[in-house]
């Protein structure tokens, strides 16, 4: 194989700060090379000299044995380099062929050749076996499909070199599998592919070689068959990762206790959903994203109205009672959508973390809050989780923080309420390994103290990691239950698909 | 400290606003053939000239900066009230109506005055907030709707039951009010009188509960983001409520001290005609909210409608000055207003996620 691609020792420094220090960087035609990290390891900076968007302050790019410079991302994909962006660049009300071909489309006198434009799709699809509607409307794609169709333009523009930000942190787990395929045939018809990401089973799958940055530098280029996900992991970490603490088996006392819950809006999106969380137990709740999960946590507390059925909490029926209420009950809440529910981005750190303590007594006096006091509290938050808040410390805006940062300030009020029960829904998204670590911990902590804890992710690695129990979600109905002992990711990913495990070797689509 | 810094940074974009607001006036004077700076000394002259002038401001400034005051509470829990007009004159008459009829010494009178326009005012802001709460009638629309039927209300109290008949018959008003019941002037001869004091107690006061209170802290992160809110715990519906209460209750107080401080009795018209309403609105916005700051800008924005009166009697300049200069701050006003819902969409679209 022969060097189709080299960065060398390309430095990227904004001020003082060096986001890219002496990276190198080699990528063989027919080859997919992982490129991880965590944040703010400088993986997306690289990106961004590479496809033209930043101008590096040293090194070089060798692309096929020429120096070249790239003035913009027009001249990247000149040179067959395309971008497949986390988010994607779409227009939902177009056709996938018309998003695929746009600014290249084929033309006659000034006319849009269609016809001419379907069958290149068609054409592309098959040889790189994507498979794709030319004719169907984006917006009605799913998101596995857009992302297809991301790739698709990619391909259509030329480029031999492809580069995947983040593709699967949008993904279920089956568009995953589909998509690592993907990645294999681009590779197999010759193409190179670049693969940035920091979940390590998906390297250990498809990469060939690994590059691992860790604050702007290399630590390290290993080829797959070399190395696991483990040393992986401390490459990026640059420590040995902790083990999360003992379980210790607490008397299940019941604390929340969900009976006959039903949601409709129009439809019935929460279908009679019963179970409970005991003192001293975290219940994972695993599902392909819309399947109730979102309707589940906000009727649990307080957000939306229950059609039927019955929430009690530490023994008080709070079905539809006010947030306040069920907050007084025992409950805290680490919200899905950080930015939607979780913070006033325009607030400062100090008073997003205020939320909930306001009318505390022991933050209140004559009917004042006592700031100072309460400031105290959030600087050992930001301490204990290492929160980096930027350089106005606690009076930054909350929006300025990295969502990384800002889930830990969530994560760290939310358990400062010091609740029996918490609602931890998607509680790392967006956090580095460091900080998964210390929420993991912190949270197998809540629960030996015998607190009860109702998990939600998209991730399954960490439903496993965390859970006793595991309900699995799919249509709005409990579909599922495993206990910790039995549960594997493939057993739940069949649930989660509507499938059935009766029967341990049956497997349904 | 940090409140002066806060202050001073919210101040800089309405100063911005106000020099390009003078720029385009002296466009309209150099129009008309006057001499620029001239007529702009006699503006400064007209407002600020004299310690007469100067106090003539002050007290148009009084219910402009109380309306405002109310206005602020409203805008800074998201809600938006654009009814202080109606809450003021409502406010006003049914004052004006407990001061002239109550058989009490004057001192009772002024205290129950004041009490029944701020309830009065307060309850006319209720009325819209409880119905958008219940079932989900804008406030937007209701409030500004509820402008006229409160002055026309107020004007047909005027016109018949409550009328004037014994001086002159070609003015709708209510007969005067006691002496004993009228608010002291703060110096003998000048116009502003002790509401004046009340409208910057005021702002010291809601300056004090929206920075030290969980009351402000909850209208504060209401106003930014009701979901964090209701997420948290706070009662949408009970902070909104208060918030029209208040802020209904500021514009009724606005309206008693004009009725029991400068007119003595109740003018139809005397209220509406002067815009109070819509200045006040506009000071809230030039302020950003920020009650401190609308000390500043209600004063301001009172001193350039009598410097244009002081303009017209020594120029050719017409009055219509004042107008154009605040029709520019208007402008200047709702672009930012629209620069910040573009910036706060596209922040929305821009999030961040994953690697640097």
């Amino acid at each position: 194989m022969t060097d189709r691609l080299e960065m060398r020792a390309m430095t990227k420094k904004y001020g003082d700060f060096t986001a890219n220090d002496k990276v190198s960087f080699s990528l063989a035609a027919g080859e997919v090379h992982a490129i991880v990290g965590e944040n703010g390891a400088g993986k997306t900076t690289l990106m961004r000299m590479l496809y033209g968007m930043e101008q590096p302050t040293s090194g070089e790019i060798v692309l096929n044995g020429k120096l070249v410079v790239f003035r913009g991302p027009e001249d990247a994909i000149r040179n067959g380099i395309g971008m497949v962006h986390q988010h994607f660049m779409l227009f939902g009300e177009f056709s996938v062929t018309e998003n695929i071909v746009i600014g290249y489309e084929p033309k006659q006198a000034g006319f849009f050749k269609r016809n001419d434009a379907n069958d290149k799709v068609r054409a592309l699809s098959e040889q790189y076996r994507i498979p794709i509607n030319p004719q169907a409307k984006v917006a009605s794609c799913s998101i596995g499909e857009q992302q297809r169709v991301e790739i698709l333009k990619v391909l259509y523009q030329g480029a031999d070199i492809i580069v995947l930000d983040e593709p699967t942190a949008v993904l279920t787990p089956l568009e995953v599998r589909d998509l690592l395929q993907t990645i294999r045939n681009l590779a197999e018809s010759g193409k190179s592919v670049i693969l940035i990401t920091h979940k390590l089973q998906e390297v250990m799958e498809v990469a060939d070689r690994i590059t691992v940055l860790r604050g702007g530098k290399v630590t390290g280029t290993v080829s797959r068959d070399e190395t696991n996900a483990d040393d992986l992991a401390r490459l990026m970490v640059g420590r040995e990762l902790q083990e999360l603490s003992e379980r210790i088996p607490l008397e299940p006392l019941p604390l929340l206790q969900v009976e006959k819950l039903t949601v409709r809006d129009k439809q019935t999106l929460l279908d009679q959903v019963s179970f409970t969380v005991h003192h001293g137990e975290i219940v994972g709740i695993a599902g392909v994203s819309g399947n109730g999960q979102s309707e589940l946590l906000q009727a649990i507390s307080g957000l939306r109205a229950a059609q039927e059925g019955t929430v009690r909490l530490g023994g008080k029926d709070v079905t539809n009672k006010s947030v306040a209420i069920i907050r007084d009950a025992g409950l805290a809440h680490i919200p899905e959508d950080r930015y939607l529910w979780g913070t006033a981005k325009l607030s400062s750190v100090e008073e997003n973390a205020l939320m909930g303590y306001q009318r505390k007594p022991a933050y209140n006096r004559r009917g004042v809050v006592l700031r100072e006091k309460f400031r105290q509290v959030v600087k050992g938050w930001v301490e204990q989780f290492a929160i980096k808040t930027g350089s106005r410390q606690l009076q930054e805006l909350a929006g300025n923080l990295s969502g990384g940062n800002l889930q830990k300030l969530i994560v760290a009020r939310e358990l400062g309420h010091e609740t029996p029960f918490l609602i931890a829904a998607e509680p790392t998204r967006g956090v580095d390994i460091g900080a998964m670590e210390y929420i993991h911990q912190a949270l197998i902590e809540k629960r030996n103290q015998g607190d009860g804890i109702l998990l939600v992710s998209s991730e399954l690695s960490e439903i496993l990691a965390l859970s006793d129990r595991i309900l699995v979600m799919y249509k709005g109905r409990i579909a599922g239950e495993l206990s910790r002992l039995e549960a594997t990711e493939e057993k739940i990913s069949v649930i989660m698909a509507g499938g059935s495990i009766h029967g341990s070797n049956q497997r349904a689509i | 400290m940090a409140a002066i810094k806060e202050l001073s940074k919210s101040l800089v974009q309405p100063l911005l606003a106000v020099v390009i607001g003078l720029l385009t006036g002296a466009l309209v004077i150099a129009a008309v053939g006057e001499s620029i700076l001239g007529t702009y000394q006699e503006m400064w002259k007209g407002a600020f000239g004299s310690f007469y002038f100067f106090t003539s401001t002050l007290a148009r400034a009084t219910p402009i900066m109380l309306i405002a005051l109310g206005l602020s509470l409203a805008f800074r829990a998201g809600v938006f009230n654009l009814g202080a007009e109606g809450q003021m004159v409502l406010g006003a008459v049914s004052a004006a109506l407990v001061a002239i009829y109550l058989p009490a010494p004057g001192m009772i009178k002024i205290v129950a005055g004041i009490c029944t326009g701020m309830a009065v005012g307060g309850f006319w802001a209720l009325l819209p907030g409880f119905m958008e709460a219940r079932f989900r009638i804008p406030l937007l629309i209701s409030t500004l709707l509820f402008n006229y039927i409160a002055v026309l209300f107020a004007s047909y109290l005027v016109t018949e039951p409550f009328r004037d008949r014994s001086g002159s018959a070609a003015l709708a008003q209510t007969v005067m009010l006691e002496k004993s019941a009228w608010l002291p002037k703060l110096f003998a001869g000048m116009s502003v009188h002790a509401g004046f004091l009340f409208a910057i107690v005021a702002a010291l006061l809601l300056f004090w509960v929206l920075r030290f209170t969980p009351f402000g802290y909850e209208v504060k992160m209401l106003g930014q983001n009701s979901l964090f809110a209701q997420y948290g715990g706070i009662n949408r519906t009970r902070v909104m409520l208060t918030g029209m209460f208040a802020s209904g209750g500021l514009a009724g107080l606005a309206g008693t001290v004009e009725v029991m401080g400068a007119h003595y009795r109740f003018v139809d018209g005397a209220l509406t005609v002067p815009g109070f309403a819509w200045t006040g609105l506009m000071a809230a916005l030039l302020a950003n909210s920020h009650p401190l700051g609308i000390i500043v800008t209600s004063i301001l924005l009172a001193a350039f409608q009598t410097g244009a009166m002081g303009v017209e009697r020594n120029t050719d300049v017409p009055l219509e000055l004042a107008s154009v200069i605040q029709a520019v701050l208007i402008l200047f006003i709702s672009a930012k207003f629209s620069y910040d819902w573009w910036k706060k969409r596209k922040a929305k679209g821009g999030e961040t996620h994953g690697a640097l």
